[in-house]
């Protein structure tokens, strides 16, 4: 039943809710959402949910085809590798190295750029003016650049290359913080929070930054989807995760020589890296045009 | 004015260089290794000749020395040796650069051709079917790993359909003399009787590798261009140009196109860095030799000079391309101009 309203007043919904109004109605941007949740509770609980060892390799059973396919066994759904391991459990084991681990990176580095880009935000004159140069020179480097140099340093493996890709995706989070606080330092409210008397510390921390959180998810969400590519792409060049380690990137570079015999061992692993990218970005996508729909109403 | 803003951007030039440079120089001692051999590039290094090269490096003095001496060197050309050439590593760096110059350049002029008109497009058809098939198809490539798109295209054109080569930049059939360093341009310099057999042959080595590095770029060129244009168009002055009595075209090309192609000329200096990246991993796939194989065979052989040297040369590269298009856009947009 409708709830019957005796006095006029208005409705006016939170924030969140209005951006949830303004997204759950495009229908790509849902499904991306729907599909990185999957990938994060995959990610999450992937050990437990394997149907075989991923690491196991049975020698009976090499370069088993799909399950579809004449010749494939349904208990190995998605056919087995080169060496016999199961494609299927060794594919959900690799949600959470390419897809965890560049969440991770991703937060990781959110953090440091938030302290460096409130830091960088609040301060005035030369320093801010030289930490911004340096920042302009870092965001021109390369990001397998640099990860070059740190794998040179410290040697190939998938925890170096989280460093390389953390440090790749620092400065872009730094610039697009410290650009958010600096449009939000002009704003009239938070001069008349600064005419109350609120010193810079109470300013950053409960005016500016629940004003700016949602562009930092904004921005989260477009590092991710590079975090991911660059991990699989490292792992891809064999800088990055190492031959067993059931790595998206890894895995098509280690299928390539049985790419006549068994080509899907490499599409299937790059049609996930592909999914979970496009997931993302569908769901950045999203949430910019439900963040701009809401600002114009 | 414009004078002024040059010079600083000048003095940023020479900051970002010795700032690249210490970098550089602090790698010799943060590699894995013999630091000596990390600066010379030297495999076997004799008693004797290691107390001279001490002395000639400035090992024995500070660091700041050491610098100095090192700067100098880079300047002069006599960079490390490369740990598996023994060569010096400019010279290398020299000869594999132009190649992936030449592959970029291309992507980047297909990712233009294609990128910019098909943006103008979906913005003009605004929430049409036309807009959201671009939208989308855009989105498609700009989610796409670059590697896999490559090895998909390597499945189908070359091992299924067989029609275009899976790797290097020209069939060993062919000889030709290395002038610029670019293919094409060294082939229409040469003037050996199967020019024209070369040039074709050249062209579909070519075809695959810019394909693929081209679709990245052309798909943010496409978003890029798509949503500054939607902007432009949404200005009261298009409107006031609209009332005037032009027509719808009149009025995309005169007005729309000079304020919405500002930001994606801008966009395009900055894109070269994730290019460049791009470029790396398709120059492996394709085994074409370029800069970025290079350099991913240098991380295989621990050759440490040559990554010193190579990403030197990449990043100061990266840093020149994107001061040059920041300077082009202050030139074109007086809105930018902020003396």
């Amino acid at each position: 039943m409708k709830k019957i309203r005796l006095y006029y007043e208005e409705h006016n919904k939170g924030p969140m809710k209005l951006l949830w109004q303004h997204f759950a109605p495009q229908h790509f941007a849902f499904f991306g959402l729907i599909a990185l949740l999957v990938l994060v509770s995959l990610a999450l609980i992937t050990p437990v949910l394997t149907p075989h060892d991923p690491y196991l390799q049975n020698s009976q059973l090499l370069l088993l085809a799909p399950s579809w396919q004449e010749s494939g066994l349904v208990s190995y759904p998605l056919g087995t590798d080169d060496l016999g391991r199961d494609l299927m459990s060794r594919l959900m084991l690799g949600t959470s190295y390419t897809f965890g681990l560049a969440i991770l990176a991703v937060l990781g580095s959110l953090l440091i750029g938030l302290i460096l880009g409130c830091l960088s935000g609040m301060s005035k004159g030369v320093k801010s003016s030289i930490f911004n140069h340096l920042l302009d020179l870092a965001l021109t480097i390369p990001s397998l650049l640099l990860a070059i140099v740190i794998v040179a340093v410290l040697g190939p493996g998938l925890i170096n290359t989280i460093w390389a890709i953390m440090l790749a995706l620092l400065p872009q989070f730094v610039h697009g913080i410290r650009n958010a606080i600096m449009q939000q330092l002009k704003l009239d409210y938070v001069t008349a929070y600064r005419l109350d008397g609120a010193n810079n510390r109470q300013l950053l921390f409960s005016v500016i930054l629940p004003n700016i959180w949602e562009q930092l998810v904004l921005m989260g969400t477009m590092a991710l989807s590079t975090a991911v590519l660059d991990i699989a792409a490292l792992g891809f060049l064999g800088i990055g995760a190492q031959s067993p380690t059931p790595e998206w990137g890894s895995m098509i570079a280690d299928s390539l020589d049985a790419i006549y015999l068994a080509p899907w061992t490499v599409a299937l692993p790059g049609l996930l890296i592909f999914t979970t990218v496009l997931a993302i970005n569908l769901v950045g996508d999203g949430l910019r045009v439900a963040m701009k729909k809401r600002r114009e109403n | 004015m414009m004078l002024h803003y040059l010079l600083r951007r000048l003095f940023l030039l020479a900051f970002v260089f010795v700032a690249l440079t210490i970098f550089a120089f602090s790698l010799n001692y943060l590699f894995p290794g013999d630091v000596l051999s990390n600066f010379t590039g030297l495999r076997y290094i004799s008693p004797e000749q290691e107390t001279a090269l001490r002395r000639i490096l400035g090992l024995d003095q500070s660091y700041l020395q050491q610098y100095i001496y090192f700067v100098r060197r880079i300047l002069d050309g006599q960079w490390a040796l490369s740990f598996s050439s023994q060569q010096n590593v400019l010279t290398e760096i020299l000869l594999v650069m132009p190649a992936t110059l030449e592959l970029a350049s291309y992507a980047l002029l297909l990712s233009m051709l294609l990128g910019i008109p098909l943006g103008i497009l979906a913005a003009v058809r605004k929430d049409k079917w036309l807009d959201k098939l671009i939208s989308a198809l855009a989105l498609v490539g700009y989610s796409l790993p670059v590697f896999w798109w490559a090895l998909l295209l390597i499945m189908l054109f070359s091992l299924t359909l067989g029609l275009l080569p899976t790797s290097g930049r020209l069939s060993l059939l062919y000889e030709i003399d290395h002038v610029t360093g670019f293919m094409l341009v060294d082939i229409l310099l040469s003037d050996v009787s199967y020019q024209q057999a070369a040039l074709k042959d050249a062209i579909r080595h070519l075809l695959l590798p810019a394909v693929v590095l081209a679709t990245y770029p052309t798909t943010v060129m496409i978003r890029f261009t798509r949503d500054s244009m939607v902007e432009v168009l949404e200005q009261n002055y298009i409107k006031t140009a609209r009332a005037k009595g032009l027509t719808r075209l009149q009025v995309l090309f005169t007005h729309g196109l000079r304020n919405a192609l500002l930001p994606v000329t801008r966009q395009i200096g900055l894109q070269f860095s994730a290019l460049i990246t791009l470029a790396m991993i398709t120059e492996v796939i394709f085994s074409w030799p370029g800069i970025g194989r290079w350099l991913i065979d240098s991380i295989y052989q621990r050759n440490f000079p040559a990554i010193q040297g190579g990403v030197l040369a990449v990043s100061c590269l990266v840093i020149v391309v994107n001061m040059l298009t920041e300077i082009l856009h202050t030139l074109f947009n007086p809105l930018a101009r902020r003396f």
